[in-house]
């Protein structure tokens, strides 16, 4: 019973990291233009597709075609935002995010059947030769695909930080969080720091797709599942935080796993929805971020 | 009464007798059964639009209210119940539900994208524990396939879906459907009007949850065999609210036409391309949010409109015409 | 320096400026008063861009300022202290004043730029890695400022400093204006604190519902009601 207590703990941090690099661009996306994305499931999904045909009809290493799903992604954000969500950048806070919610709806069943109709239902995963090779310390197997894949996770929402923390982009980034019209008198041109981080969500979602594709697999109506595990990471990490982001993943990531081991592993997905009514109707803020607007 | 009050009451008259005569001239059952698909999106969209609509509410997990309401009717009716007190259960279950929701969301006034995205996971949630609690697939009663009464059915659900419509009708007519739709506008502003939020919220999602149970009530007499949590599957909260903005949000009758034409485009698309319909549906619904917040109906209305000032044009100038002549 | 020549604007359907004219000289100080409610903010709003006015012409060092997006505004030399400061609360002092400098130009500058506000408020740079949020509001009001001379501009726009501080703290902060103004910045000041507000500027502009109704030095403003009774009161 302990091995297998700590397999499944294992198991729900590696996951738990992929979840918290699915979640950040959404919560970045909604930090700065009030966009709620519920789409951003299916920009994941198409990173994962990027992937999975680039490893398939080219032979790419899945680590190896990370820019280039993130740059696919780039391009669709970029169609996307031009399209549909430049249009309703100017709207009143509360409008916006109905709006947005229900386009990134649309937006979704549309790429989901899109997806559909192009590469069928079937799950597909990527598999390369050490797809199988996995690290064992303790008894406790750690896949080497997923443990890089966490480490690449870290490594992005590292990074992201960084560039927020130390960048002047960054601080405009921040600066258009807390209140857009200071950073408008500012001289900051809110409407590229829209676009910029929406574009941003996009990569990082190119990204996840792919570690998600290389260590589990991807179908075309993921993105729901996505778009939920990212929206419950981000009422429980709050609007914003990074590091409220990564704890809010690994921790749902282990809830997961928990349910698995000592409740029954069928309802695994349930306990992060209840974790997400929960902290809506108790603390609407977050569990660990301050009040936002 | 003037023509123009008559006009629409007599199409109205014309058209029921019309939907009421056509099992008995038309033999197809492939007809009789997209109506009664009709008949049941009807149901759906209807019922949707009172809390989406009149209160603004938007409400991403429908397919929660129409499964519980699936739910509900198919046990007691395969355990020997009549199907009028297993309908009447469809209704009641999914209210009781909805409350779970309901009352603490409003009460604590959630922002509205927390109510709505709270509405989706609870309607998740549903999905996932019927598909793990009823992992099967459930039959009509033997003696009721043996001897399958399509019209019956027919009979049955338009009757439903009249009188959805009729609630959603006389709701948009009366004190309470105003005050839901002052809600809509302005929470703070009904307030100082004297209207209550809450109760307005809470009795508009009531009613929306009463009726989509009895939709799903209608589906589970209908349909012969499905597994059981397919009714609480996404779809069923995705295609009502695409329906109603497609048709015309916050109307009476913009869900009624949306469920019309969806299943129109839905058919034609089908023979034509196979399954795009979703597709195409999904572009329709992103173009209305964007440009046509009305929907069909205001399409119409702005058509018609334009056709009224040409003829009002018309008309003025026909006597300035004589005058000349003088 | 600035002009506003038969400004209209709305929010909305609800117009909230009538045919509102006014003139900036360079090297001024010029006091924008009137009571709550009167078009105060709505006027710098329409001289940073925020709102777009229906109709009329601003002008600024010769520029048409209407058909410039509001971030482009700053860049040609207007900055605004908002009302309430609205400082960036989540992010440090420096961080704060960083962003103040965004624009190309004041950011080739800012190493300097900081060490002249820091003259100013010595007060900032001790604070500097502190967390905007955690400041009193006299220090938030001058971080305010701070941050909008790091832009270097050559039109300053202060939209009530003084409000909701200690009397002590709003002649400071009114001092350090009259010295930002020596030192060759031209300040357009909005105050509802109005008998202050005339005796530091050289000249006043009196707007009500709206409407410009009067200009001049403080003697010649005392037939205005609004005026009067700051005197008296």
């Amino acid at each position: 019973m302990p091995a297998t207590v700590a397999q499944s703990l294992a198991f729900g941090i590696l996951v738990g990291a992929l979840y918290a690099l699915a979640a950040v661009g959404l919560s970045l996306v909604f930090g700065v233009t009030k966009f709620l994305n519920v789409a951003h499931g299916e920009f994941l999904m198409f990173g994962g597709y990027a992937s999975f045909w680039l490893f398939t009809l080219l032979g790419v290493d899945p680590f190896a075609s990370i820019p280039l799903s993130m740059l696919f992604l780039v391009l669709i954000g970029l169609l996307v935002y031009r399209l549909l969500f430049s249009r309703m950048a100017k709207l009143p806070t509360q409008e916006k995010i109905r709006n947005t919610l229900l386009v990134g709806f649309g937006l979704g069943l549309i790429l989901q059947n899109v997806a559909l109709r192009l590469w069928t239902a079937d799950n597909r995963g990527i598999t390369p030769s050490y797809a199988r090779e996995a690290l064992t310390i303790l008894g406790v197997r750690l896949p080497y695909v997923r443990v890089a894949s966490l480490i690449l996770a870290f490594v992005f929402l590292f990074a992201l930080q960084l560039f927020l923390r130390r960048t002047y982009t960054g601080k405009a980034i921040r600066a258009t969080v807390e209140d857009w019209e200071a950073a408008t008198l500012m001289g900051i041109d809110v409407h590229r720091v829209y676009l910029l981080s929406f574009l941003l969500a996009a990569a990082l979602a190119g990204a996840a797709g792919t570690l998600v594709a290389v260590g589990y697999s991807v179908e075309p109506t993921m993105g729901m599942h996505w778009t939920l595990k990212g929206l419950i990471v981000l009422v429980m990490g709050g609007i914003g935080s990074i590091t409220g982001t990564l704890v809010g993943g690994l921790i749902l990531g282990v809830a997961e796993s928990a349910t698995a081991v000592f409740i029954n592993s069928n309802y695994r997905q349930v306990v992060g929805l209840v974790i997400f009514i929960l902290v809506l109707l108790i603390r609407p803020q977050g569990l660990f971020g301050t009040k936002e607007g | 009464m003037t023509v123009k009050k008559i006009i629409p009451v007599a199409l109205l008259v014309v058209g029921v007798m019309v939907l009421w005569l056509v099992p008995t001239f038309i033999k197809s059952d492939s007809a009789v059964n997209l109506l009664i698909l009709t008949f049941i999106y009807v149901m759906l969209a209807v019922s949707w639009n009172i809390l989406g609509g009149y209160t603004g509410q938007v409400n991403l997990g429908h397919a929660a209210f129409f499964g519980l309401g699936t739910l509900a009717t198919r046990l007691l009716y395969t355990s020997g119940f009549h199907i009028f007190p297993s309908l009447l259960a469809a209704g009641v279950v999914a209210v009781v539900f909805s409350m779970f929701i309901g009352i603490p969301a409003f009460r604590l006034r959630l922002r509205g994208d927390y109510f709505t995205i709270g509405t989706l996971a609870l309607s998740q949630i549903l999905y996932i524990t019927v598909g793990n609690v009823l992992p099967k697939i459930t039959y009509l009663p033997i003696e009721d396939i043996q001897n399958y009464q399509l019209n019956l059915r027919y009979y049955l659900i338009l009757a439903l879906a009249l009188f959805t419509i009729g609630v959603a009708y006389m709701l948009a007519k009366s004190r309470l459907g105003l005050g839901m739709m002052a809600v809509r506008e302005n929470e703070d502003a009904a307030e100082a009007l004297g209207v209550n939020a809450f109760s307005h919220k809470l009795l508009a999602l009531a009613l929306s949850a009463f009726l989509g149970g009895l939709a799903g009530g209608a589906y589970a007499y209908y349909q012969t065999s499905y597994y059981f949590n397919y009714t609480f599957t996404p779809l069923w909260s995705l295609d009502p609210v695409t329906i109603t903005f497609v048709g015309g949000v916050g109307t009476v009758i913009g869900p009624v036409i949306g469920a019309v034409f969806f299943v129109l485009v839905k058919e034609f698309l089908v023979l034509r391309m196979g399954e795009y319909h979703l597709i195409v549906f999904g572009i329709l619904f992103i173009l209305v949010v964007l440009f046509l917040p009305g929907g069909l109906v205001e399409a119409w209305e702005r058509v018609r409109q334009a056709i009224a000032r040409r003829l009002k044009y018309r008309e003025t100038a026909v006597p300035s015409l004589e005058l000349r002549k003088d | 320096m600035l002009e506003l020549k038969g400004v209209n604007a709305y929010y909305g359907q609800l117009q909230a400026l009538w045919d509102v004219s006014l003139e900036v000289n360079e090297g001024e100080f010029v006091a924008l008063i009137g009571p709550n409610g009167a078009g105060k903010t709505t006027t710098l709003k329409v001289i940073t861009g925020l709102l777009k006015p229906a109709a009329g012409t601003v002008r600024f060092c010769g520029r048409d300022l209407v058909r410039e997006p509001a971030n482009r505004i700053v860049e040609l030399g207007i900055s605004q202290v908002p009302e309430g400061g609205r400082v960036f609360t989540g992010m440090t002092v420096l961080e704060n004043l960083e962003l103040g400098a965004f624009v190309a130009q004041a950011r080739k500058d800012r190493v300097q730029s900081l060490q002249w506000v820091f003259g100013i408020f010595p007060r900032l740079e001790e604070r500097k890695h502190q967390r905007a949020g955690t400041l009193s509001g006299g220090e938030r009001q001058m971080l305010a400022i701070g941050r909008a001379l790091m832009s270097k501009p050559k039109l300053l726009l202060l939209d009530e400093p003084s409000f909701g501080l200690a009397p002590l703290l709003v002649e400071h902060i009114f001092e350090t204006i009259t010295e930002i103004n020596k030192q060759g910045v031209t300040i357009l000041l909005v105050e509802q604190n109005i008998r202050a507000a005339l005796e530091l500027a050289s000249r006043a502009y009196v707007i009500e519902n709206g409407r410009v109704v009067g200009q001049g030095a403080h003697e010649d403003l005392l037939s205005f009601e609004s005026v009067r009774s700051a005197y008296l009161g």
